[in-house]
């Protein structure tokens, strides 16, 4: 029998994901299986030669075969290899941190079928079933999102629905504008000279992805999913699903390339952009709340990379997509930190009940810093080099753009500090003496905090191998070179 | 052409103004109305009239208008079902009475009255493409309402309701121009999703 790329690549992700379901008993069989497939199909695209099929007995699979569905075409292209990879590598690092996090979760039947969704919508060659993948991938995100973490019988901390609601809500709103942009798009196909079809579907696809990206004034479901999420959870949707929408959104750009070719687009991302950075920044440096402060940082980020993308060189692209692939490790070991500090915080994570946290859970709140700088862009970390590159940029065009988008980091950095002088403040005996088993640190965690930190660094100060990829991927993508 | 399809084409021509107000109505009373038995009788109502909506769309096809408004049930029924276990699970702080108002009542008559009146006045404005204009009145008002839900309410079941009307209001729009069973099946497993997600939502509050 002979399958073709798409059938073997969601047909494997759905079926684990409903074997994943039956393990649900067993989180380690649950969290390594994920994480073995993942990691295993990630590989495939990474390093598989696709002109060569792969023999499994009597089955043949071709990679670059497409898969025809009533009319509709999906295939793995070139250039989505390696945002696939990257999906399935963050997912896989992302089952791995929640091994020891989340017991028994739905995480991980959800996150796989997530990830085959979300494959399919990088895979589907019309983009309106890309973004009703999405929104259905994002709907699947609201299982795990709310699930009570528990540890020793007692539900540990379960947040609000408000986040989840909101985070549907924007997605639902982004729907409608990417779905009629298509139809309007073929009409304007049909009448060339018609500027008003042009001008409707830039402003709806505009509107769109600013709700999917959360740009501002539609950034309050990055910090109310964040601050109501389970951690690992929010992690995923920052780095897979946000990933997939930053593909999603370079897949507009590269099927209608008179959008690239727009000069307005540039001020466009370039103003939003800056936006984003400020107004992330200076959240961050008013937070009270840990949580909050993981999606400003993803706000400042998501800022960045429009304001890389507003440069209309392929090196800004490239820039985009390496913020990117240096996200999943910096918002990984914010998460394995927030985690902890919610546990010392007995369920809170307002500054205030974390006072002394940096002497009680010490890796928990190194991870969180490291995280924190990281995503900020401050050395020594992979943020730092990726930043650096940014800055540059930027100055060859804008000095004064630069200075805002230093501003916007300088406020998460702000936001750091701040949040490390409470961590280093001498801890109420209350807190100490009340010392329970949550705050007692798993040896499992703490390698993973070491890896982490580690990979951050270590990237940080051999960026080449993660830069040249991400050229590749950026090379890929023709609009900025057509 | 089977008689029953002539028929239900006839009706449906007959009755889409009367339904795109029906909608309206509806959407009202899930507004003001927070008696959880109310709203969701309303919504399975608002789904009759918007089924009749469709079997305009899908005039060669009314299976499929059929079928859109029994996955609208089974997502009331869904939602119905979480807002039932919530309520019996907060039941000390539920009031006895059936009829139960919003508190903000004016609040939310003035603001209801006020996007009626930007839906009628921008469906005359911009007329959309590809729907004739009783189609677009309820495209509108569905749009509306839904905005109004996710922008004042922040009881998980309505706000699913709003998500549910902004889906109904793409839903007659887009197959109005491209009936295909691809887009259609996907925006029914969107529905679905969202009826399960949100009756999720509804109940995740409520201690085990």
């Amino acid at each position: 029998m002979s399958l073709s790329g798409p059938v073997f690549f969601l047909g494997l992700l759905l079926a684990t994901s409903v074997l994943l379901q039956i393990f649900r008993r067993w989180t380690w069989l649950m969290a390594w299986l994920a994480t073995a497939v993942t990691s295993a199909l990630g590989g495939l695209m990474a390093f598989a030669n696709f002109e060569i099929p792969i023999s499994f007995q009597l089955n043949t699979v071709n990679l670059g075969e497409p898969l025809n569905v009533l009319g509709r075409t999906l295939v793995i292209e070139p250039v989505d290899r390696l945002p696939l990879a990257f999906m399935c590598f963050t997912a896989a690092g992302l089952f791995v941190l929640a091994w020891r996090l989340l017991p028994h979760s739905n995480f991980y039947p959800a996150g796989v079928a997530m990830v085959a969704l979300l494959a399919g919508a990088l895979m589907v060659e019309q983009v309106v079933y890309a973004a009703l993948l999405v929104v259905m991938a994002a709907l699947l995100g609201i299982f795990p999102l709310y699930e009570p973490v528990r540890g020793t019988g007692r539900a540990r901390y379960g947040g609000k629905p408000k986040g989840g609601l909101q985070y549907i809500a924007y997605i639902s709103l982004a729907l409608p504008g990417l779905m009629i942009t298509h139809l309007l798009l073929e009409q304007a196909s049909l009448f060339p000279s018609d500027a008003g079809l042009l001008r409707t579907s830039t402003v709806l696809l505009g509107l769109s992805f600013a709700l999917l990206l959360g740009a501002v004034p539609f950034q309050s479901w990055l910090s109310t999913v964040a601050m109501d999420g389970s951690p690992p959870v929010v992690t995923f949707l920052f780095t897979v699903n946000l990933g997939t929408v930053w593909f999603l959104l370079l897949a507009y750009l590269d099927t209608y390339q008179w959008l690239g070719e727009q000069a307005a687009l540039a001020s466009l991302f370039n103003s939003v952009g800056l936006t984003m950075m400020v107004v992330g920044g200076v959240l961050a440096a008013a937070h009270h709340r840990l949580g909050r402060m993981v999606g400003y940082v993803t706000l400042v980020d998501n800022g960045a990379m429009l304001v890389a993308l507003g440069t209309q060189q392929v090196s800004g692209l490239a820039l985009t997509v390496l913020m990117l692939m240096a996200r999943p490790i910096a918002l990984g070991l914010m998460t394995l930190g927030l985690d902890g500090l919610r546990r010392f915080g007995e369920s809170s994570d307002r500054l205030e009940a974390l006072q002394g946290a940096a002497w009680i859970t010490p890796w928990r709140t190194l991870a969180f810093v490291v995280g924190g700088i990281a995503m900020a862009g401050f050395p020594l970390t992979l943020g730092f080099s990726v930043r650096w590159g940014f800055y540059r940029l930027l100055t060859e065009s804008s000095l004064f753009f630069a200075i805002i988008a230093l501003s916007g980091s300088a406020g998460v950095m702000m936001g750091m500090i701040t949040a490390l002088r409470v961590f280093l403040a001498p801890s109420p005996e209350t807190v100490a003496d009340d010392e329970g088993d949550g705050v007692r640190d798993d040896p499992v965690v703490l390698i993973l905090i070491l890896a982490l930190v580690i990979a951050a660094i270590g990237l940080g100060l051999f960026p080449q191998a993660l830069a040249e990829m991400a050229m590749q991927v950026a090379e890929g993508f023709t609009f900025f070179t057509a | 052409m089977n008689p029953f399809s002539v028929w239900l084409e006839r009706f449906a021509n007959l009755v889409s103004v009367p339904a795109a107000w029906g909608i309206f109505v509806t959407g009202a009373v899930i507004y003001l109305i927070t008696a959880w038995r109310i709203r969701f009788l309303a919504l399975i109502v608002q789904y009759i009239f918007i089924g009749v909506l469709f079997a305009r769309i899908f005039d060669q096809r009314p299976e499929m208008a059929m079928m859109k408004t029994l996955v609208g049930w089974l997502v009331s029924g869904a939602l119905l079902l979480s807002a039932q276990i919530r309520a019996r699970a907060l039941k000390s702080q539920q009031s006895k009475h059936m009829m139960q108002w919003a508190v903000n009542l004016p609040f939310r008559i003035i603001s209801l009255l006020t996007v009626t009146v930007i839906a009628r006045l921008a469906s005359q404005k911009y007329t959309l493409p590809y729907v004739s204009a009783d189609l677009g009145l309820s495209c509108f008002l569905l749009t509306v309402l839904a905005i109004l839900y996710m922008g004042t309410e922040e009881d998980p079941g309505v706000v699913g309701v709003g998500v549910l009307n902004i889906l109904a209001a793409l839903d007659i729009f887009y197959l109005a121009q491209d009936p295909g069973l691809m887009v259609s099946g996907l925006l029914v497993g969107v529905s679905l999703l969202v009826g399960l997600a949100f009756s999720y939502l509804t109940v995740t509050e409520v201690p085990a």
